[in-house]
Parts: structure tokens; sequence; C-alpha cells
């Protein structure tokens, strides 16, 4: 799930002074990425599909190829599914590029997942698995959540080695194949695949991070995902003895169900500020002139400034970074038009603030709705996640790769209201850090998910040197 | 789909110093044999699930026929329609006539359906399509709507048969398969079909009138004459969605919420007819002086009497008698949990006063449920306003001797309207007056389960409604 901050905004003047050259890719490295990219691309790596291990091992030929020893390249087939999503023979890549010497520090993991959400290609204008280029612009299912992500990592870590470069501290991929879905492979990675991946200091997730620019060409910023809220799926259920629906009971299950929805609807959490999302607002302040950065640097002088806070909140550029969010998604009551129902059940989905335990969500929705008809209970057993704390070398790194590429793109740390593979890593003590280098046009481009997915062709080349600057950056000194 | 006449006479404690025996532990006056043979039938009548789109009612229809067949009718008699109600779903409608030597009069036609509402498993104590005889009462889906009436008549007819009996009239029974959905086998029977269902007056078993409180005290036999007219709406709420993580400030599913509590709140304006005011007269004798006997004798008196009229209607055994009815019964939202919903539906159902347009109803409910929701009637069923059917004195006189056979002259019969509409209302339409008589019976409210959790019918209201089908066949065809 790709989440590349919405920001909008950000009218910077774009820089007046002649730019340094841009570090570029050669020739062959630009064809050699193409290629790799429309091989992935064309590769419906879609739940169900069954095509994820083929694409594991091809990136996995990629590496051997690129010199990388055989030994430390895995294809890890596994399964996933659920009711919901569907099952799939899915499989995970893990490839472990060993530091020259005694390392100076525990391995960087590089993380991305292989599949893809669906698309069909009735509802796209080019076949959603060939890779299509028009208009200065890459189309495909993944070309921005998140093959290029894949890519971009790959073909660095490959240009690095042909280079000569050798890192002074494990770098480790893991790339899985279900994050769309169940992140089953996040959570094996996080746990028996662990010693595998050499028990990494913290990770860089390819499938977080990444900025934009403005439709008139200026800088709009990009982020650093250090945190994300947590994703927990919460059942309202009221249970009625029904009867005939020519004689109306005085109670109904879905008249005490439309109570407790509204009751939610007038609900708002108590606004939260974490390291990041502080960090994050400080950022967005500057670029605010008006009453949305007056909300902001009220809220940031004084936290407990609730109005403020509701003000930042109902900002649309803002929605879901000031506190927790639960809205209804679903319904379903009743069996019979003719018949009182006998079971009204709403979907709650909630994006919990970081930190915060979904248990205790759980309890202030049964608060909030404050009827004894009405049970709450929890769809799944997310734990909490947690945001991860900004590291100077890792927000040094990062921010010097892209202002390299984009001279003066504002850059700031940022919490994503979804969920990625990033959150078994942090609630198992591993910081995780989105630190793609994509870039996008904003908001035109946001298609993940989406209808005719895309990707500006040169952003997938500028991604591979985003990479190869992190990595000297941060393992190579 | 049955309604049971909803009357609990409000009488005063000092009324029933004298304990009225209960019912349910009167032993039946049908014969062992015919008690073994009517509970094999009905066994295997509840265990077939003829719930709309299982394709089951063929069987259901088979199953009657080969009892008929077995009990001597000739197989040329028996006719097995196979039609489609809802869209899918295969479904049947069986015609039998028993043909009178020598008929003297025009037909009678008996009405029932073979179709049942859904009931789920993980709803219900027991398996809804297990049948279950336990603390005097039978139990599954269909028990008391309306299995227990189609196997009533047709062991009524087995029985008048091997006894010899031979109408002076033609006898035709008209089974439908799906009167709980689309109602199209009443449709086809009354239109298409109307060669063999052609009759002076119909008996319907969808619609068992007699009850007793829980004090065990006869609350009367409500014969059914009229009925409200049935007509779904769908309530939808329409956005553009997007994203569960970033929650717009408008939201489908809020939008309609807050058109149901609207609708929750809503009253409409009460109403009386012929036949309301000729139950509301039996009620408030019943009730006496008691406050909803004074209630009922205030709205008569002045029919613009809204707060009378609110008072009873707000009492739960009138509930539905005073005015148009709607209430939401399903709900319907959104495509993911994780996608705010693009679409909010709900499935409003109303029981309209006969003679009301429900196109009126229609923009009433608009009006209180705002721009934001889109209101349309259910396509699949467009609700027609039907005629009053006068009370025939003949059939009068034979419900009421059939009844008051088995539960003596406190058990007064008289005529009701009905809060919903059943296959009866397309014959009643077509100029067919048609009469609900079933001689089934329960405690109310307790018994009143049709269509909900644990449907059941006393042991004894069972096997008793063989005997009373059985007399008024021999009243109203045999002499």
């Amino acid at each position: 799930m790709r989440h590349i901050a919405v920001v909008l905004l950000a009218c910077l003047p774009a820089a007046a002074l002649a730019a340094p050259a841009k570090p570029a890719l050669t020739a062959a490295q630009r064809a050699a990425t193409h290629a790799m990219f429309e091989h992935v691309i064309n590769t419906p790596t879609v739940i169900g599909r069954h095509r994820v291990p083929e694409m594991a091992q091809y990136v996995a030929d990629q590496f051997k190829a690129g010199g990388f020893p055989a030994d430390d390249v895995h294809v890890l087939p596994y399964h996933t599914g659920s009711a919901t999503t569907g099952e799939d023979d899915t499989a995970a890549l893990i490839v472990r590029w060993r530091a020259a010497g005694t390392p100076k520090a525990r391995p960087i993991m590089l993380m991305g997942h292989m599949d893809v959400v669906e698309a069909k290609r009735e509802d796209s204008t080019t076949d959603p698995f060939v890779l299509t280029e028009k208009d200065g612009y890459y189309y495909g299912r993944g070309t921005i959540d998140m093959k290029d992500g894949i890519v971009g990592i790959t073909q660095a870590m490959i240009n690095l080695k042909a280079a000569g470069f050798k890192p002074k501290r494990d770098i480790v991929v893991l790339f899985t194949g279900d994050e769309e879905t169940n992140g089953i492979g996040a959570t094996n990675g996080a746990t028996e695949w662990l010693p595998l991946l050499a028990n990494p200091e913290y990770g860089l997730n390819a499938d977080g991070g990444g900025g934009g620019f403005n439709p008139d060409g200026t800088n709009a910023g990009f982020t650093m995902q250090t945190a994300e809220k947590t994703f927990a799926g919460y059942t309202l259920t009221v249970r009625n003895r029904g009867g005939h629906s020519s004689k109306p009971r005085k109670d109904n299950a879905i008249y005490s169900l439309a109570h407790a929805l509204d009751k939610i609807e007038a609900y708002r959490f108590t606004p939260m500020q974490s390291e990041t999302t502080r960090a994050y607002f400080s950022a967005r302040e500057k670029m605010e002139k008006g009453a949305l950065g007056d909300a902001m640097r009220a809220w940031l002088a004084n936290p407990n400034d609730g109005a403020a806070a509701d003000a930042v909140e109902a900002s649309e550029s803002e929605v879901g970074l000031t506190r927790t969010r639960c809205v209804p998604t679903r319904l379903f009551a009743g069996h019979a038009d003719n018949a009182l129902p006998q079971l009204a059940t709403a979907m709650i989905n909630c994006r919990i603030f970081p930190g915060i335990d979904p248990n205790a969500v759980k309890a202030e929705l049964e608060r909030v709705v404050a009827d004894p008809e009405v049970v709450v209970t929890r769809n799944d057993k997310y734990v909490s996640s947690i945001s991860s704390p900004l590291r100077p070398d890792v927000t040094g790194a990062y921010t010097r790769a892209v202002q390299t590429l984009h001279p003066g793109m504002p850059v700031f740390p940022e919490m994503s209201t979804g969920a990625s593979d990033a959150r078994p890593f942090r609630v198992a003590g591993i910081p995780v850090y989105g630190t793609n280098g994509g870039w996008v046009v904003v908001p035109i481009d946001f298609r993940a998910h989406g209808k005719d997915e895309r990707l500006p062709v040169e952003s997938l080349y500028d991604n591979v040197v985003h990479w190869q600057l992190m990595l000297r950056d941060l393992a190579g000194k | 789909m049955r309604r049971a006449a909803l009357l609990l006479a409000c009488l005063s404690a000092s009324v029933s110093a004298i304990a009225a025996p209960d019912p349910r532990t009167i032993p039946t006056k049908l014969d062992p044999v015919w008690q073994a043979k009517t509970r094999a039938v009905f066994k295997q009548a509840i265990e077939i699930p003829t719930v709309t789109g299982r394709g089951q009612v063929p069987k259901m229809a088979q199953l009657v026929a080969d009892q008929l067949t077995a009990g001597g009718f000739p197989a040329s008699d028996i006719r097995i329609l196979p039609y489609e109600g809802v869209p899918g779903d295969k479904t049947a409608a069986l015609i039998f006539r028993w043909r009178a030597d020598h008929p003297t009069r025009k037909p009678i036609l008996l009405l029932g359906h073979m179709d049942v509402v859904e009931a789920k498993r993980e709803d219900w104590k027991f398996d809804p399509f297990q049948f279950r005889e336990e603390g005097g009462y039978f139990y599954g889906r269909g028990t008391s709507d309306m299995k227990n009436g189609d196997v009533a008549m047709t062991m009524a007819m087995l029985k008048l048969k091997a006894a010899g009996f031979k109408p002076n009239r033609d006898i035709i029974l008209f089974l439908s398969g799906d009167e709980e959905t689309m109602g199209r086998g009443a449709t086809l029977g009354s239109t298409e079909w109307r060669n063999l269902t052609d009759a002076e007056f119909g008996l319907n078993a969808d619609g068992g009138c007699a009850s007793y409180d829980r004090g065990f005290r006869p609350l009367g036999c409500g014969i059914s004459t009229a009925e409200k007219t049935f007509q779904t709406y769908f309530f939808t709420a329409h956005n553009p969605g997007g994203h569960s993580s970033r929650p717009r400030p408008d939201n489908a599913i809020y939008d309609l919420a807050d058109a149901l509590k609207a609708l929750q709140a809503h009253r409409f304006t009460p109403m009386l007819n012929a036949t309301s005011r000729g139950y509301f007269e039996e009620r408030a004798r019943q009730e006496g002086d008691s406050p909803l006997g004074q209630q009922i004798r205030r709205w008569l008196a002045d029919p613009n009497d809204g707060a009378d009229a609110d008072a009873i209607e707000a009492n739960p055994l009138e509930v539905g008698l005073t005015r148009t009815r709607c209430v939401a019964t399903m709900l319907q939202a959104g495509h993911a949990d994780n996608a705010l919903p693009q679409t909010a539906r709900a499935t409003v159902n109303c029981r309209i006063m006969p003679g009301v347009d429900p196109k009126t109803v229609q923009a009433e409910l608009q009006q209180l449920a705002g721009p934001k929701i889109e209101i349309v009637p259910d396509p699949n069923y467009i609700g027609r306003p039907t005629p009053v059917s006068p009370l025939r004195p003949d059939v009068l006189k034979a419900v009421t001797a059939a009844i008051q056979r088995f539960h003596g002259p406190g058990m007064h019969v008289y005529p009701v309207m009905q809060t919903g509409a059943s296959d009866g209302s397309f014959f009643r339409a077509a100029g067919i007056p048609v009469y609900d008589v079933d001689g089934s019976w329960g405690i109310s409210p307790d018994d009143e389960r049709a269509h909900g959790l644990d449907e059941r019918v006393p042991v004894r209201a069972m096997y008793d409604d063989v005997l009373h089908w059985e007399m008024l066949l021999r009243d109203l065809a045999g002499k």
C-alpha cells in the first residue's frame, strides 16, 4: 500500500541558481532498468494468480547475474490467505550483501513488496499488465505501488556492485509477496526469517516516502515515512427478536444501529502529537500562510488547543493526521424485506494513532455508543503500531539524496494513515523509514490502487540514483 | 404471510379471579390415527426449506400431490405449475380440483402458500428446517406461516374423502410458491390461470384467526376482510467514497442513518375504514372500561381524535391498525472494509391503509428523509390498493360454528383488516372475495413468531386445524 504524502502546496520559487549537473544513469543502466521494470510490471502479481514466486525468481536471477553469490539469494515460498482476500501461493525474496571485512554496524534492511492490487482490463485504458509508455509516463499496475521501488533497490545494488562499491555493513533485502492483503511475509520477516535478515538495525522501506511536484512544476515536497497509524476493524452488532414487518416493534436493530452511528459521527477522538507529526506540522506550517497555517502554529504552540487541532483535521490535506479516526464502511442488516431485522451490523474502520492500543479504542467506542444493545467487537488481532524515532543519519541521507536530485526540495517526516509491511518490524523494535525516491505530479498521479496507475518516466531512473546515493551514504562510510 | 390477530384484552385483574385452563393442554379432538398422519406430512413439509431461491418449492408441491393421489384423488385433477418468482427463483404452484358430481354452486377456492421466509441456522436455537416437537409445540420455519394451513387443508380433504364425503360444489386448492417475495403465483392464479381458480369466494389458510392471552382468556377470532397495501421502498444515499484512512466530512452511511432516525420518529395520519371500524367496535366491547377501551370508544366517536389514535397504535396489541406504517427492515452499505461507502441502502417496508395511493406515501417519506436520500419503490413489487371484501353471512356462520366448537362461545368472531398483504389481495383485486379463516391459534404475543426466531405452533392447534377445515368444508360445500 503506497503512501505518498498529499502535499499540495509549497509554492516555493523554483531554484533560480544554475543547478550542478545531477548524477544520472548511463545508457546501459537505463536500458537494464527499463527491461527489469517491463518484466515485473508484465507479471500480474495479484493475489490468487500465483505469479509472485515467478517474479521473485526473476529478481533473484537479476541479483545473481549482477554478481551476488547464490548462497546469499533466497526465494522463500509461502502461503497467504484469509476469508476476505482469497488465497495465494506467494513468495518472498531475501538477499544479503555482506560487508567487506568486519561490519561497522548491524545491517540495513531494504524493504518492498512484489504483489499488487487487482486491476481489471475493462476498468483500465491500457492493459494494466502490459507496461505502456505514453506522454512521459509509464502506465501499468504496480508502476508506483511499488514495482518502481523493487527495481530502484535492485538496480541500485547491481550498479553499485558493478562500480566496485564495498559496503561497510551488511545490506539485506526483503521483498514480500502479500503486503496488499495479509502481510504474512512481513510478519515472517520480523520473526522466523529474522536470522536470514541478520537482525538488521533498521529498515528502509521503498513502499513509503517519495514526493512530488505541483502541476506548475514547483516543488511540493518529499516525505520520509517514520510512523503509521494502526489499522483495526471493529463490528457493531445489534440483535433483536425481530418479527413481522407489518407489526413494527418499538425497538428495532436498525434504528439502534443508526443511533450508534450517529454518535460515532459526532465523536472526535482526542488530538495527539508525536515526534513525527510535530516535525511534519513544523515543516507544513512554514508552507501555509493562511488560516490552516495559523491553526498548525497554534496547535504546535499549545498541544491542548483542541479547536486548533480540529481546524487542522478539517483540512482536506490533513485528514487523519491529528488523531485516531474511525469511520463506518459497511452495513448489513435484516434477512427479508418483510421481516423486522434480527441482526444489524456496521463495520467500523479505525486508523489509530501510533502507540494507542486497539483494545483501548474498542473500549472508547463502547463508551461513545453507550448502548448495551450495541455490542462492539474487534475484527482482527492487530497490535498497536509504533513510531520510529527520527535518526539523524537516515534523515540526513534521505534529505541529501532528495536534494541532490531535486535542489531546494523541502523534506519532512510523515505519519501515514495507512498500514504497510513496516508494522511488524516496528513492533519488534526494528525502526523502519519510508525512504523511496520516486516522485509524481500531485495530486493527479495519486492512482495507487486506482485506475490507470502511472509513474513519470524519469522518476523510475531518478529512483535508482536515489537508492545508490542512500546506500553510499549509509553503508559506505 | 401470516398475521395472527394481535389481541390482548387488558382485562382488569379482578375479572381474572377464575383461572382459565391452558388451551394447549386440552386434548385435541382429532383421532390418533389422523394425528399421526398429519404429523408425518407436517414434518416432511417443514423439512423442505422452501425459501426463495433454493428451488425446493416444487418438492413440497410434489409432497402435497402425492398425499392427494394416495388418498384416492385422480392425478388428472392435480396440476403442478412451475413458474419463476423473483428472477432466478424456480418455484411452482399446485392447483387441485375436487370435483363435485353435480355442482349446484360456484366453486370454493382454498388458498395457501408453500414458500417460507428465510431463517438462518445461526440465529435460531435449533435448525429451523429440522422439525421438532417440544413442550406442546411444533417448531420450525413455516410451522405457523403457513405450512400448518397447507397441511390442515390437505389432511381435511383426505379425511373427508376417506369418510365418503361428496361435495356439492367444486373445491379448488391453490397453493402458491412465492407469496413471501413476489406474489407472482397469486398474480398468475388470479389472471392467467383464472379458468382453473375461478370461484364464488376464497378461504385463505394464511391467517389463523383465534388467539388467547397469557392468562388463557380468548381474544377472539378475526376474519380478514381487508388488507393494507404492501409496498417496499429503497432509501439510497450516494457518496463519492474514497479511502477509509481519510474520512470525508460527508458519508453515505451517516446520511442514511439520519434518514432512518427521521423515519423512526415519523407517524402517519390515523385513518378508519368500514372493516377497522367493525374491528374496533368488537375490541371496545372486549376491553370494557380499560384505558384502551376508552381510547377506542373516543376515537370511534371522533375519528379526528389523533391523540387517542396514537395511544391505540402505541399499544402492542393494535400496532399497524390505525394508520399506514413503514419500518426499516434491511441495510446494505459499502464494498470493502477499508473504503468509504459509495452507496448505503435501506429497505423500508410499508403497510399502507386500503385506498391510499402508495405514491403519496412515497412523497411523504421523501419529505422526511430529505434531499440526500433517493427513494424508489421496489421495482419487483408495485403494491396495488385492494377493495374490502364484504363479510358473507354463510362464511361468518360456518367459521363461528367451527371456532366455537373448539374454543367455546367466548371466542368471538369479527372482521379485521390485515396489516400485511397476502395472496388473497390478488384475488380480491380480481373480484373474488377472500376471507382468512384458518383455524390455527396461539398464545398472544408469545407465539407470534411468523418471520421471526424459533417459529412455532401449539401441537393442539395443528391438529384442531384439520378438524376446523373439515367442518368448514362440510358446512360450505356439503349443505
